[in-house]
C-alpha cells in the first residue's frame, strides 16, 4: 500500500516536471531572516489601549493594543500585579504604567514601580521606582493622571492610609508623595493643580509648585450626598469641566476656574421622570465617554434597581452638552461595561465588557456598528485612546 | 434578595453579573468560563439542605433555603460579600485556606440570620498570598460605596491594606464578630 | 409632650442612645475595627493605634478637636451624637490610660469641630503627639 503511494507520487511529480514551463513547481520560499521584531507605526487617533488586571491570575496584568480601523491587535504590555492602566505622554512619546511586583510572584518583597515604555516598540525603557503603596483596586481612570502640562505623573496611594505619589514625567525622578486624608484618586484640572474626591462629599483641591511639591490643600464645601445619591468615581473631563454621574442618573458638574478654583455647576438629570420610574439608569466600570469636539456625553444605561450602578448596558445613551438634550440611544450589540471614545474629529467608540474579551467598535457620531475584535484579554476592564 | 430574583431569570453566567453590583471582584463570572465553556462554579450545595420552608416540597414550590449553608452564595453571612469563598478554596467562613495569611485590615458589615432573627457584625477578612482561588464567586451587597468612601467601598483590594497581608489576594471570609445591637 | 421631651434631653446629655441607633462597641466594629482592629491598636506602620493616644488627646482642646476631625470619625456615616458616644466609649474601653476626668464628648462639641474639615492628618497628629508630655512616641 505504502509503496504503491510512493511509486505514484513519483509518477506524479515526474508528470508535473515534464509538463510546460507555465506549470513547473515554483521555486523553493527562500529562508526567513533571524530575529525580526515588528515596530510600530507613528500612533493613530484610532488605536485603543485596552487595560486587563486579568482577575484569574492577578501577578500577570496586561494593556493590550487594538487599531480600530483595521480591527488588527497591534500588541501589548505585560504589567505586574493588579494592573491598573497605562497613561500616554502628552507628546505620545512616552507610555508611562504603575506596575506592582512581588519578588516571588505572588510572594515576597513588593516593589511599585512606573514603568516607561517605548510607544514605537512596546518595549520598557525605563522605570522609577515609587513607594509600594499604589492603591490595589478595581481600576480606575483616576488611579493616575498626568497634569495638563504632562509634567506631573500623579498616582493614587492607599495603604489604608490615603495619598498621592508624584512623579516628574520629564526627569523620570520620583518627587514625593502628598497626604490626601479622607479623600481618594486623582481628577487633573491644569498645569499644576488636581483634585480628589472626599468621603463627606467634598473635593480636596491640591496646587503645586514648579517642583510638583503642594502648596496648598482646599476642601471645597460638600457638593452631593453620599449617602443619598453618591456620585460614582468615574468622570470624564470636557474642557474645563468634570462631570460626574450619581447612580441614580444626575450629572454633577465641576467647573474650574483659570486659577484652578472649583465651583460646583447645575446639576442635570440624565433621565427623565418616565425613565427613572422605568429605573433606567448609568451603569459600567467606565460608564461615561465624553468627546470635546462634538460636545457630546456617552453614557451606559441599563434598568435596574438602586444598587446596579456597576451593572452593564445593552445602550448607550448621547447627550449635546450645550443643553443637555439626549439625541441619540446607541444599541450595543453586547453588553457594554466600559465605553471610551478617540478625540480626533471622526470620532470611533470603544465598547468592552470584563465578562467579555470581545472588543466593540462604532461610529461615535452615527452610532453605527462597526467591527468587533475578538479575543483582547482576559478581564477587560478600563480603555485609554490617545 | 437579587441573587435569587436572577436564578429565575437566565444563565448562572448572568446570575454572576446581575448579584455582582459592586466591587472589586464585580461581575466576573465569564473568568471561570475560560474557553472551554464550563459554567461558573458557583456554590450549591445540594446534598445537605437542612430542614426549612421549601426542604421536601413539591416540584414547583419555593426556592430551597440556602441561606444556612456556608458553601453557598445564599448562606446568611454572604449578604455583603464579593469574592471567592475560602470555604471552597481549603478553608472556610471563618478561616483561611493553609498557607494563606489573613488580612486583618477590612471592612466590617451586618448581615440578618433568618435561623434566629438576628442582625450580626460580619467582618469580610480577605486571605492572602496566592493567586485568586478561582471557586465559589459571590458577590452581593446591601450597601455600596464609591472608592473614596472606603468604609462600605468592596472595589479595594483589602489584601493590600495590611503589612502581613500586602500580597495577592486569594478568597474571602465572613467572620461573625457579635450581635448587632 | 414637654415632659418627654425633658425625659429625652436628659438622656442625650447623660450619653443616652437615639432611638434605633446600635450601642457603641457595635459602632466601633462597623465604622473604625475595619482598620484600627478590634483592640485599637491598629497596624504599625500602616494603622495608628488609638490606645495610647485616646486620653492625652482627650484632655486637650487640640486633641479633642483633632479625634473629631480626623477623617475616619469625621466622615463616618455617624450622627454628632453617636460619634460623641463612641468617642467616650473607646476611651472608657480601649484607652491603655486611666480616664477619670475626661470630660465626655456631646453632640454639640463634636458639631462644633466637625463643620471644619482636617486636611493635614499626619502632621497634626506629631505635633500633638510632642505637645503632650507622658505620651510613648506613636509613629503613624
Amino acid at each position: 500500500m505504502i509503496k504503491a503511494t510512493a511509486w505514484l507520487r513519483a509518477l506524479l511529480a515526474a508528470l508535473a516536471l515534464t509538463q510546460g514551463g507555465a506549470q513547473a513547481a515554483p521555486p523553493p520560499l527562500p529562508a526567513d531572516p533571524q530575529g525580526v521584531v515588528a515596530s510600530l507605526p507613528a500612533t493613530s487617533p484610532h488605536w485603543v489601549w485596552v487595560n486587563d488586571f486579568v482577575f484569574p491570575h492577578m501577578p500577570d496584568g496586561q494593556a493590550l493594543l487594538v487599531d480600530g480601523d483595521s480591527g488588527r491587535f497591534l500588541g501589548m504590555l505585560s504589567t505586574g500585579f493588579g494592573f491598573s492602566r497605562v497613561v500616554l505622554a502628552k507628546d505620545g512619546k512616552m507610555i508611562f504604567s504603575p506596575e506592582t511586583y512581588f519578588s516571588r510572584g505572588t510572594r515576597g518583597t513588593r516593589t511599585d514601580v512606573v514603568t516607561m515604555y517605548d510607544p514605537a516598540h512596546l518595549a520598557p525603557v525605563g522605570e522609577i521606582v515609587i513607594p509600594a503603596k499604589r492603591s490595589s483596586n478595581m481600576p480606575m481612570m483616576g488611579d493616575v493622571e498626568l497634569t495638563d502640562d504632562g509634567r506631573f505623573l500623579l498616582i493614587y496611594n492607599f495603604t489604608p492610609a490615603q495619598s498621592v505619589t508624584v512623579v516628574d514625567a520629564s526627569s523620570h525622578k520620583l518627587v514625593g508623595e502628598i497626604e490626601t486624608a479622607g479623600c481618594a484618586l486623582v481628577y487633573p484640572t491644569g498645569a499644576r493643580s488636581f483634585f480628589s474626591i472626599c468621603a463627606d462629599g467634598s473635593l480636596l483641591n491640591v496646587h503645586l509648585d514648579g517642583g510638583g511639591h503642594a502648596t496648598s490643600q482646599d476642601r471645597t464645601g460638600h457638593l452631593f450626598d453620599v449617602a443619598k445619591d453618591p456620585v460614582t468615581e468615574k468622570g470624564v473631563r470636557v474642557g474645563d469641566t468634570w462631570l460626574f454621574v450619581s447612580y441614580g442618573g444626575v450629572m454633577y458638574p465641576i467647573q474650574v476656574a483659570p486659577d484652578g478654583g472649583l465651583t460646583p455647576g447645575a446639576k442635570w438629570p440624565l433621565l427623565s421622570a418616565a425613565e427613572q420610574a422605568q429605573q433606567w439608569r448609568p451603569g459600567g466600570l467606565q460608564q461615561l465617554a465624553a468627546h470635546a469636539g462634538l460636545n457630546r456625553l456617552y453614557s451606559i444605561m441599563h434598568r435596574g434597581g438602586p444598587q446596579t450602578h456597576k451593572d452593564p448596558g445593552k445602550e448607550v445613551w448621547v447627550y449635546d452638552l450645550a443643553n443637555h438634550a439626549r439625541i441619540q440611544r446607541m444599541a450595543m450589540k453586547n453588553d457594554s461595561g466600559a465605553i471610551q471614545v478617540t478625540h480626533d474629529s471622526k470620532p470611533l467608540l470603544f465598547s468592552a465588557f470584563i465578562e467579555s474579551t470581545t472588543l466593540d467598535v462604532y461610529d461615535a457620531t452615527s452610532g453605527q456598528y462597526l467591527r468587533s475584535v475578538e479575543h483582547v484579554g482576559t478581564t477587560p476592564t478600563i480603555l485609554v485612546t490617545p | 434578595m437579587r441573587w435569587l430574583d436572577s436564578l429565575a431569570e437566565s444563565s448562572t453566567r448572568a446570575v454572576a453579573r446581575h448579584t455582582s453590583r459592586r466591587g472589586f471582584l464585580g461581575s466576573l463570572g465569564a473568568l471561570l468560563l475560560g474557553g472551554a465553556g464550563v459554567l461558573p462554579l458557583l456554590p450549591v450545595a445540594r446534598g445537605a439542605q437542612p430542614p426549612g420552608p421549601g426542604a421536601g416540597a413539591s416540584p414547583g414550590a419555593a426556592k430551597p433555603d440556602n441561606s444556612q449553608d456556608p458553601t453557598s452564595c445564599e448562606y446568611w453571612r454572604h449578604c455583603a460579600i464579593d469574592g471567592y469563598l475560602c470555604g471552597c478554596c481549603g478553608g472556610s467562613q471563618n478561616t483561611c485556606p493553609p498557607g494563606t495569611e489573613q488580612s486583618a485590615v477590612t471592612w466590617v458589615g451586618t448581615c440578618h440570620n433568618p435561623a434566629d432573627g438576628r442582625d450580626y457584625v460580619v467582618s469580610y477578612n480577605d486571605c492572602c498570598g496566592k493567586s485568586t482561588c478561582g471557586r465559589c464567586l459571590c458577590n452581593r451587597n446591601e450597601r455600596d460605596t464609591p472608592l473614596y468612601a472606603p468604609f462600605e467601598s468592596n472595589d479595594y483590594n483589602w489584601c493590600s491594606g495590611s503589612s502581613k497581608a500586602n500580597i495577592p489576594y486569594h478568597c474571602s471570609t465572613a467572620r461573625i464578630v457579635a450581635v448587632a445591637k | 409632650m414637654l415632659r418627654g421631651l425633658l425625659v429625652l434631653v436628659v438622656l442625650w446629655s447623660c450619653g443616652g442612645r437615639v432611638a434605633g441607633a446600635y450601642e457603641p462597641r457595635i459602632n466601633y466594629m462597623l465604622q473604625c475595627m475595619g482598620c484600627h482592629t478590634p483592640d485599637g491598636s491598629g497596624e504599625p506602620g500602616r494603622v495608628p493605634s488609638v490606645k495610647e493616644t485616646l486620653v492625652p488627646f482627650a484632655g486637650s482642646p487640640d486633641g479633642r478637636r483633632f479625634l473629631v476631625q480626623v477623617p475616619g470619625a469625621a466622615q463616618s456615616t455617624l450622627s454628632d451624637a453617636e460619634l460623641a458616644e463612641l468617642l467616650n466609649w473607646m476611651i472608657q474601653n480601649l484607652s491603655l490610660t486611666r480616664s477619670a476626668g475626661v470630660p465626655p464628648f456631646t453632640a454639640k462639641e463634636v458639631a462644633s469641630y466637625r463643620r471644619t474639615p482636617l486636611v493635614a492628618v499626619q502632621a497634626t497628629r506629631a505635633t500633638l503627639i510632642r505637645q503632650l508630655s507622658g505620651v510613648s512616641s506613636q509613629k503613624p
